[in-house]
């Protein structure tokens, strides 16, 4: 508890809390309670609208819709059926939410923009349908006459008991929130908004992820709506419109897009603010645009970001001391899998960018235990091949077997859960994530982590202990345990691309993908790194490196494929294909053998062909 | 009204949708940058037309070219506030920061103008032209003569000259444009002023048949956006033919049925290409860096 409280700016602001308490309870005025009530709505739309905007980082312009519907669906079913809120409440959660998993399904998938715009078109549409559809929802003039809260016999008439509840409404969904977002199920939604490609070549259902966050986004946005028409008694196409959408905004911009507290004291300040320039309203908007943009630019974590970093600063955090590692069991039963039997068939796998040939009829077989080296000019076709074995790239032509399965054109998320890791050329990490908890993220799947689980976790998430019990296996196998506590951003470049590896082997793969793993990493740096891949590799796990480094492959791989063109040009033993004509010819052109020993080329990162 | 008069004047809307959307298209192109207040700028064209003819009875040649270069000075007024603080972030940053420019905007005009919807001038002198039994009015012929001479100059601009050559350097790779001594920073900021200003001068167009309101733009980015969408995000071609598209569809079935379905139809229709051709019609997948 007294470790809980001493994390981030946890003390004031629960002092805070108690003080807003009292101040509600006992000493405000009706009118003061009414504005509290409306922020306290406020804060419930904001904490939904960061579960898609600030924890999986989609901008979505639909939370007003939801807000706007949950609204409507209360004030039809209240004032025109009279029908209680023990049924009008559940129904304006559902109805957004309905609409969010139709609307999600073709729209999440999409780039940022794209479902920005996408979900601005929705909200566009249900306002016309709001404003047209007269005889249910009263045109422009919206339906007055929504009834009070009755609950249970109870009617929630007066503005402090009024108060209460929506307060409570607004708890519970904060409470909620903080169970959704505190153990390892955040932490992925963390890597999700860091890095896509990254999340799903770890075996997470990333659209998935993203589709539980909208639909918690919409279930909020009703429920606030919901509370809104009960309050100010009459629903109107108001409520739908884009300027509650900015307002919701900028309440999570200015407040914090991750954190509680600060959708809280978001919907505080602007309501506030609003109330105090009622009579300039256009004025007001006007402020709201620069105040938010100046804090979007200034403190781009809000202000409660702002103040957990300076708190961080001037105080440093207690750290948690690094777990005991687990050893990471089906890694080390891998070798009992057998060797020599084959584990991928890639099989005339072809494909273009436009123009660009990048890969061209390319078959290439790993067996079981292996290491093999896979070398080739920049822009061979070396990643594109590692992309599409992964997953990530669709073949234009070919087949893939992995396991025995056929795998082509599968998605990445289900790729990886058979058993396949990798690693990319340029660093995927969260930053603001500690290395521990970057290689835990991997254990995800393996440890079930998911939405209703988390929500009922009492106590220590236990997926999150046992992950990073795991992941500090992970570490130590690439000899970063030293690091495991410190935030990934603050580590140097070498580490930060062990900790890549870690966290793939974290995963406990069979076949390991490793893009340019020595890229940058000074000679000592490479003869450590290339001892423990072999160490990973003597457990029996399958590895395929993509190097220029030659000295650092002679250390470790057993047979070398060489891609030049899109095309396999050579495969065999090192020795072979060092001396292999094609390969010197490609590497350096005619003429010229390189000396034995040296690096062909350097490791800089290889620009892929693609196509706008 | 016959259908073929109908196709007409679809075209004629579509001309000046086609300006928007190529504005659009050129600061996602040099920037990556989403402008949602591109419509924004459609209505502080038609504004500011509406101002220089009736404060300054400033003569119709002389309309469209001020317009752009207040536009134009709005839209690097827009890159320095809204882009370049915040372009190291992930993009999502800059196209908020851009929908909080649009807010501003949409209350500086509500301010200045009020709420109701205004009508502009005219920049052909009123009235209709008739071929045989065809009727157009004058300020839709303009508008399609205006918009292909842009777009026609647009491409001699980024084909034929050297500061054409040094944007759309810029648009490719940043840094290596900067390595190579152009001034790719400034270059940028004219990016985003040449996008607003072809906005701009579409709002001037469209004023005088369309009307101007405060928050009139926000469709207008809608639809400039889906344009871009249909035809491949990023192709200049696409977005002329979306925007076309776009409009002749709107055209039709609101004469036909009602806006508020066309409305409704076209959004369902850019759904339905989300989930079968995210691509675009006509354009191949584009593929993300890994």
């Amino acid at each position: 508890m007294w470790l809980w409280l001493a994390k981030g700016i946890r003390v004031p602001l629960a002092a805070g809390a108690l003080v807003l308490a009292a101040y509600g309870l006992f000493f405000a005025s009706p009118y003061e309670l009414r504005v509290l009530t409306v922020c306290g709505i406020f804060a419930l739309l904001v904490i939904g609208f960061q579960y898609i905007f600030g924890h999986v980082g989609a901008v979505s312009l639909a939370q007003a819709t939801f807000f706007g519907l949950g609204a409507y669906v209360t004030g039809v079913l209240g004032a025109t059926y009279e029908l209680g809120f023990l049924v009008t409440f559940p129904l304006s959660c559902l109805v957004p939410l309905l609409l969010a998993m139709v609307v999600g399904i073709p729209v999440l998938k999409l780039e940022e923009h794209y479902f920005a715009l996408a979900t601005l078109g929705i909200g566009l549409v249900v306002v016309l349908i709001a404003v047209q559809w007269q005889e249910v929802t009263g045109g422009t003039n919206g339906l007055p006459g929504v009834p009070s809260v009755r609950l249970l016999g109870v009617e929630i008439r007066d503005r402090l008991h009024l108060f209460i509840f929506v307060w409570s409404v607004l708890i519970l969904g904060a409470l909620i929130a903080y169970q959704v977002t505190r153990g390892l199920y955040g932490r992925v939604f963390h890597l999700v908004r860091e890095s896509r490609i990254a999340a799903s070549s770890l075996g997470i259902d990333v659209d998935r992820l993203r589709f539980n966050a909208f639909l918690l986004s919409a279930f909020y946005g009703g429920a606030a709506g919901a509370l809104m028409a009960h309050v100010i008694r009459v629903v109107s196409p108001e409520n739908l419109e884009l300027s509650v959408m900015i307002t919701c905004l900028t309440m999570t911009v200015i407040g914090g897009r991750t954190r509680i507290a600060g959708a809280i004291v978001g919907a505080i300040l602007i309501v506030h603010l609003r109330e105090s320039f009622r009579i300039l309203e256009s004025y007001t908007l006007m402020a709201y645009g620069a105040v938010t943009l100046l804090v979007l630019i200034a403190a781009p974590y809000g202000l409660i970001g702002a103040l957990e970093r300076l708190r961080a600063r001037l105080i440093p955090e207690p750290v948690d001391s690094p777990p005991t590692a687990r050893q990471l069991s089906a890694l080390t039963a891998a070798k009992a899998g057998g060797e020599g039997g084959s584990l991928l068939e890639v099989e005339r796998v072809s494909k273009h960018f436009g123009g660009v040939r990048a890969l061209e009829d390319v078959s290439l077989h790993l067996y079981r235990g292996e290491v093999v080296g896979l070398i080739g000019p920049n822009g061979s076709g070396k990643t594109t091949l590692v992309n599409i074995v992964s997953g990530l790239y669709r073949a234009d032509a070919g087949r893939l077997t992995f396991k025995g399965q056929d795998i082509t054109n599968q998605p990445p998320h289900l790729i990886s859960r058979l058993g396949m890791a990798r690693t990319f050329q340029h660093i995927n990490l969260a930053d603001d994530l500690t290395a521990l908890d970057n290689i835990a993220v991997a254990r995800a799947t393996r440890e079930r982590s998911g939405l209703q689980k988390s929500i009922f976790t009492v106590g220590p998430d236990p997926c999150l202990q046992m992950a990073r019990r795991n992941a500090m296996a992970a570490a130590e196998m690439l000899g970063i345990g030293p690091f495991a506590t410190t935030p990934c951003g603050n580590l140097p470049y070498g580490t930060r691309r062990r900790v890549e590896v870690a966290r793939a082997v974290a995963t406990e793969p069979e076949l390991l993908l490793l893009d340019e793993p020595a890229a940058g990493l000074n000679e000592e740096e490479q003869r450590d790194l290339a001892a423990r891949i072999r160490r990973i590799a003597d457990f029996g796990i399958t590895v395929l490196v993509i190097e220029h480094n030659l000295v650092f492959l002679r250390s470790l791989a057993e047979r070398l494929v060489c891609l030049d063109h899109g095309q396999v040009i050579a495969s065999g033993s090192p020795e072979e294909v060092q001396r292999d004509a094609a390969v010197i010819e490609a590497y350096l052109g005619r003429d010229e053998a390189p000396e034995r020993g040296q690096t062909v080329a350097g490791g800089d990162s290889e620009r892929l062909a693609s196509q706008r | 009204m016959t259908f073929i008069q109908l196709v007409l004047s679809g075209l004629a809307l579509g001309a000046a949708y086609a300006l928007v959307a190529l504005g659009f298209v050129f600061i996602v192109n040099a920037t990556g940058a989403v402008n949602f207040a591109q419509g924004d700028f459609v209505m502080a064209g038609g504004y500011a037309a509406i101002l220089l003819s009736t404060s300054f009875s400033v003569s119709f040649y002389m309309l469209l070219p001020l317009v752009a270069v207040v536009t134009f000075l709005l839209g690097v007024l827009l890159a320095w506030v809204a882009y370049f603080p915040l372009m190291r972030r992930p993009p999502a940053t800059v196209f908020i920061s851009t929908l909080l420019c649009g807010m501003i905007l949409q209350n500086i005009f509500l301010v200045a103008f009020g709420p109701e919807a205004r009508s502009g001038p005219s920049i052909a002198g009123a009235g209709m032209v008739r071929f045989e039994n065809l009727e157009i009015s004058r300020q839709s012929i303009a508008t399609i003569v205006v918009a292909i001479g842009l777009i026609a100059l647009q491409y001699l601009l980024f084909a034929r000259t050297q500061t054409g050559r040094r944007l759309r350097a810029t648009a490719e790779d940043r840094d290596m444009a900067r390595a190579v001594g152009i001034p790719a920073t400034s270059l940028i900021a004219v990016t985003f002023g040449i996008g607003t200003s072809l906005a701009g001068i579409a709002g001037a167009l469209l004023a005088n048949q369309f009307f101007v309101s405060p928050t009139g733009g926000i469709p207008l980015s809608v639809f400039a956006y889906i344009a871009v969408v249909i035809g491949g995000w990023g192709s200049l071609a696409g977005a002329v033919l979306g925007s076309m598209l776009i409009s002749v569809f709107q055209v039709i079935v609101s004469a036909y049925v009602s806006y508020a379905v066309a409305t409704g139809a076209l959004y369902a229709a850019v759904l339905l290409i989300f989930l079968l051709r995210p691509q675009g019609i006509f354009s191949e997948r584009v593929q993300r860096r890994v």
